[in-house]
């Protein structure tokens, strides 16, 4: 059973999310401040993290600062709408991802499940399926309604960092790196660029894509669409 | 074989109606029995055009293929073959397609004239070479298709197809000059209104430019020597003199304000004489290069008339002058050049500057008095020169006259000469003389001549009174004297007065120009107004420099108004001038008062405006927020009722309402606490490098209901802009909701990018009822609806809040109208300029 670290000092929201949590068979172990959570993290070993920004007392980005010093556990943030900036810093001090107050039970689940994925080796995906296209990722091939769809070596490289991390933020400095190499960091234009093609090959409507999202300024997600089977 | 004659109409931009002109000449033409063919025209589509072909001979194009596309170019051969009278050929400028025999139109037209036939042409004025960069800088649009000036100038006709910004906005806007899906952001961006009078105003230029040249032609043909003014310019005379600056500079000024050229000269004249000392012409010649202006230099003997002369040749139409000074030394007042330059420069406007330096050391400038009136060290030297050496010799040449002149024309005449020394010298003189004449007349004149006694009592009585009158002359000369001066300061006190006066009541802020006025008057260095106490001093206002920091730096005039002191440095003044200062400092101290004054009442209206706002966003926030609130406490009571099972559809739609009333209020929060970051000012933006088109992808992510009613054409290859995502997100999401909510069913919103200058625009074009333009600013006030269109989510802050946030990035937000009909929001955006 998957562990869950809810840490919120609204006591709806910590009700909220366990009730939720607890109903779809995660364990959950709750804190209201930020040193409550670093020292339940330690003494129960969760396997992910939800943290809410503005935490009274031990400011978020500390916790996750802290947790990073020993863990590589996954972190959700959950930011505020105008908190912009912390959601970045968050993101930069080791954050996996992020969620905005007000949010959708459906998508926090989501990016939960995303994000515990990647720490959980899975066995390798033969291939990706969405209504609009399908993505084999042993042939390297892709479909479009049926037809065959040509993608460049570098396409292929984006569509398979991205297809592999289901529902997860992958920063444009991730993404650069593992297509174009370690000393990529900054060009971000590439990014745009290629992933502009991919849109246009495999999405239906190019510029208001459904799957392979673009967070501005931060990175992208490929969200698959479909209900994928929980932990 | 006569060569033909080229008509070419000229206009701004497109659309003004430049081949509907030559259509309609050809037309008219052909009516009265000429014999007109079109070699080539380019209706565009435009049905007024179309329709003024009529029933117009087109002589068929010739088809010709370049890469797998046909081209139509004129055919020059079957044109030759049909020799019309005229010939009728759109857009001079244009390159031919290769293949063609030339390589541009004109060219093709140079054939057409060689062979006799008169042509009529069309050009844009962007096609014209020398404009051809000016007119990139103004519409950021390169023009690629040129012609030579000279080829144009060579036409024998140019007409200037002239059509009002306005009314080309008009002719755009309904769709006539470009079809609406052709119409993109480069082409709203060309049809500005500021572009377009700039066009405009270089079209009648460049035609004027003609028209100056034909008139010289036409001048020189019939030996007109009149000054006709048609182009102004200014030509300025120097001197040599240290103040030719200033006169060059103001000259000018004046041509660049009347459009006009600069020319300067220097008379030398011929015999040497007029050349002063010190003369820097040199460095007056590169100044008039740097300002645009012309030099040169004229010999000649008779200033004057030299200088007129070359104005006329010049065909000046201004002539500016420094004012002469008169020497001190002559008793003649010199015939000033400028007088005889008036009376011989008939036509031109002549304009006598004065020179600025009242001198800083020189005394106070009013008070300057007429030479007559004051009795100067000169004045009262000659006088006692006339008594010591003119009255001696008078009584000698009365000694010679003794036979025939008696006692009473001896002392007549002695008071005549000694009334003459008290009026040019006054009290003392005429004392002087007074004394010494009557002691003349009596040694040489009264018996017994020789002595100083007296036998008669009549001459005794004759004397007396010769030297009571001259008395009295002198001291009436005297007091008349000073009375004249006291009466010219008076004056010019009053003058003062009533100018500083008037400029208190003019001017918004009269404090500047009062304390300037105060220091050129009293010719000191510098001036400030003070306010504090000792050792803390803070000044409110100045002028001249070095500015006094403390009542210490000079004289100080306490101005009876909450510590303020006025403070003069640099001179000493006279007692005289103390009563004129204490005038000044009261003008002063009004004139604190009045700044004062109006700062509150500024502050007064800013604060009212708050509160109409304060109330306004109470209304609004009441409704905007209860109406989503209210929905979801119904539905979730509705839901809690225990005495009612609901059917799963009923609770389907309840919950559903929940859902989307609590995205609804979470937007209008969202708004509400935007609009008040940006009031407070504590926006903050973090800009970074963005592609375009990812923004508008997530801001569209967020909107509902979208996909088939908004057609995106960003294109990724634009560069980034340099922006804060979040915050320009939400802008744009504000504004496409804004135009989809306006949006009649079947028409789609739609979003475009270009890249123009060093901006990106992204337009938000829909099809809606559009804006009409005097509402055009009150639609980014907060809280305004047009309409009631109360059912947005958005308090009626959607707009505000996207132009709070666009500006604060350093963009720009603007309203056009829609070709076609609708509204189109533009939004300017920096582009990131790639780190070196």
């Amino acid at each position: 059973m998957t562990r869950v670290l809810v840490v919120d000092d609204e006591p709806q929201i910590r009700r909220a999310l366990s009730i939720n949590l607890r109903a779809r068979g995660y364990s959950v172990d709750l804190a209201a401040s930020g040193e409550e959570a670093l020292s339940l993290a330690a003494s129960n070993h969760p396997d992910v993290v939800l943290l809410d920004l503005g935490l009274p007392g031990l400011d978020g980005i500390d916790v996750v600062r802290g947790l990073r010093g020993w863990s590589t556990i996954p972190v959700i943030v959950l930011s505020v709408r105008d908190a912009e900036a912390d959601k970045v810093a968050a993101l930069d001090a080791g954050a996996d991802d992020y969620v905005t107050k007000p949010f959708g039970m459906d998508e926090l689940l989501a990016r939960l499940r995303a994000a515990v994925r990647r720490h959980q080796p899975v066995p390798e995906q033969a291939s990706v399926e969405t209504p609009d296209f399908v993505i084999d990722l042993t042939s390297k091939k892709a479909y479009v309604r049926g037809e065959d769809v040509h993608l460049t070596p570098t396409e292929w490289s984006l569509v398979e960092v991205l297809v592999r991390n289901p529902g997860r933020l992958v920063t444009q400095r991730q993404l650069l790196q593992q297509v174009w190499g370690p000393q990529y960091e900054r060009e971000t234009n590439y990014l745009r660029v290629y992933m502009a093609q991919v849109r246009r090959k495999l999405e239906p409507h190019p510029s208001m894509p459904r799957y392979f999202i673009t967070e501005p300024g931060m990175g992208y997600r490929f969200e698959p669409g479909m209900a994928v089977p929980d932990a | 074989m006569a060569r033909g004659t080229l008509r070419v109409y000229l206009g701004a931009a497109p659309g003004v109606g430049k081949t509907y002109a030559m259509l309609d000449e050809g037309w008219r033409r052909n009516q009265r029995g000429t014999d007109v063919a079109i070699g080539m025209v380019l209706t565009h589509g435009r049905k007024n055009t179309e329709a003024q072909l009529r029933d117009l001979e087109i002589v068929p194009t010739k088809k010709i293929r370049y890469r797998d596309a046909d081209f139509e170019e004129m055919d020059v051969a079957a044109v030759l073959a049909r020799n019309p009278r005229v010939c009728l050929v759109d857009e001079y400028a244009h390159t031919n397609v290769p293949g063609s025999i030339h390589e541009k139109r004109w060219q093709d037209v140079e054939d057409l004239l060689e062979a006799g036939i008169d042509v009529i042409s069309t050009l844009n004025i962007q096609h014209l070479e020398s404009v051809n960069d000016v007119i990139t800088r103004i519409t950021g649009v390169v023009q690629r298709e040129t012609v030579p000036d000279a080829v144009v100038r060579r036409a024998d006709q140019i007409e200037l197809v002239d059509m009002s910004p306005e009314a080309l906005r008009r002719r755009m806007a309904h769709g006539n000059i470009y079809p609406p899906e052709r119409v993109d952001a480069a082409l709203s961006n060309y049809f500005r209104p500021g572009n377009l009078g700039a066009l405009r105003e270089l079209a009648l230029l460049w035609v004027a430019d003609r028209v100056e040249e034909s008139l010289h032609d036409y001048l020189a043909a019939h030996g007109i020597e009149d000054t006709w003014e048609t182009r102004e310019r200014v030509v300025v005379a120097v001197t040599g003199l240290p103040t030719d600056e200033t006169l060059v500079r103001r000259a000018a000024r004046m041509a660049g304000r009347l459009r006009g050229d600069l020319v300067a000269v220097h008379v030398e004249a011929g015999d040497g004489l007029a050349a002063r000392p010190g003369t820097d012409l040199h460095g007056i010649r590169k100044l008039v290069g740097e300002l645009g202006g012309r030099y040169d230099e004229v010999v000649g003997e008779d200033v004057a008339s030299v200088l007129a002369q070359y104005a006329r040749a010049e065909k000046a139409t201004q002539l500016v002058l420094g004012e002469t000074h008169h020497p001190r030394r002559r008793l003649l007042p010199q015939r000033s050049t400028t007088a005889a330059i008036l009376r011989e420069s008939v036509g031109i406007d002549i304009h006598v500057i004065a020179h600025e330096d009242a001198g800083a050391g020189a005394r106070p400038a009013f008070g300057r008095v007429p030479r007559f009136a004051r009795l100067s060290a000169r004045r009262q030297g000659v006088a006692f020169a006339f008594v010591v050496l003119g009255l001696p010799l008078l009584a000698a040449v009365l000694t010679q006259l003794r036979d025939h002149l008696g006692l009473p024309a001896d002392l007549l005449l002695f008071l005549a000469a000694v009334v003459g020394i008290a009026a040019v010298g006054g009290l003392l003189p005429g004392l002087a003389g007074a004394l010494v004449g009557s002691i003349l007349a009596n040694w040489y004149f009264v018996p017994p001549i020789h002595t100083l006694t007296i036998d008669d009592a009549d001459n005794a009585t004759a004397l007396v009174v010769f030297v009571a009158v001259a008395v009295t002359v002198a001291v009436l000369v005297d007091r008349a004297a000073k009375r004249t001066t006291e009466a010219v300061r008076a004056r010019s006190e009053a003058e003062v007065v009533a100018r500083t006066a008037s400029s208190l009541v003019g001017e918004p802020d009269p404090l500047p120009v009062l304390l300037e006025q105060l220091r050129t008057t009293f010719s000191v260095r510098a001036v400030a107004v003070l306010a504090g106490k000792e050792d803390a001093w803070t000044c409110t206002a100045s002028a001249g420099s070095p500015a006094p920091t403390s009542p210490e730096d000079g004289l100080a005039v306490p101005l009876g108004r909450d510590d303020s002191v006025l403070v003069l440095a640099g001179s000493q003044l006279a007692l005289e001038d103390h009563r004129m200062l204490r005038t000044f400092a009261d003008q002063v101290a009004v004139a604190l008062e009045a700044t004062s004054l109006r700062a509150e009442a500024a502050e007064a209206a800013v604060l009212s405006q708050a509160t109409v706002l304060r109330t306004a966003i109470l209304q609004s926030v009441s409704h905007d927020l209860r109406t989503p609130l209210a929905s979801i406490k119904a539905s979730v009571s509705s839901l809690l009722q225990p005495d009612v099972a609901w059917s799963e559809s009923d609770r389907q739609l309840f919950l559903t309402t929940i859902t989307t009333e609590t995205d609804r209020l979470n937007r209008v929060v969202g708004n509400l606490l935007d609009m008040s970051r940006l009031q407070s000012g504590a926006i903050s933006p973090n800009v970074r490098p963005v592609g375009l088109e990812e923004v508008v992808a997530s801001a569209l992510a967020n909107l509902s209901g979208l996909p088939d009613s908004v057609v995106v054409e960003v294109p990724e290859t634009l560069p980034p802009v340099l922006v804060d995502p979040a915050l320009i997100e939400r802008a744009i999401a504000n504004v496409v909701s804004n135009a989809v909510a306006w949006s009649p069913p079947g028409k789609v919103v739609r979003v475009e990018a270009a890249a123009v200058l060093d901006r990106l625009h992204l337009q938000v074009i829909d099809q809606g009822p559009g804006i009409r333009p005097e509402m055009r600013d009150r639609v980014f006030e907060p809280f305004q609806r047009l309409g009631d269109q109360s059912n947005d989510s958005g308090a009626g802050l959607g707009l505000a809040v996207a132009r709070g946030f666009v500006e604060a990035l350093g963009g720009r937000i603007s309203l056009d109208d829609t070709p076609g009909g609708g509204l189109t929001v533009t939004i300017e955006l920096p582009i990131a300029l790639e780190a070196a």
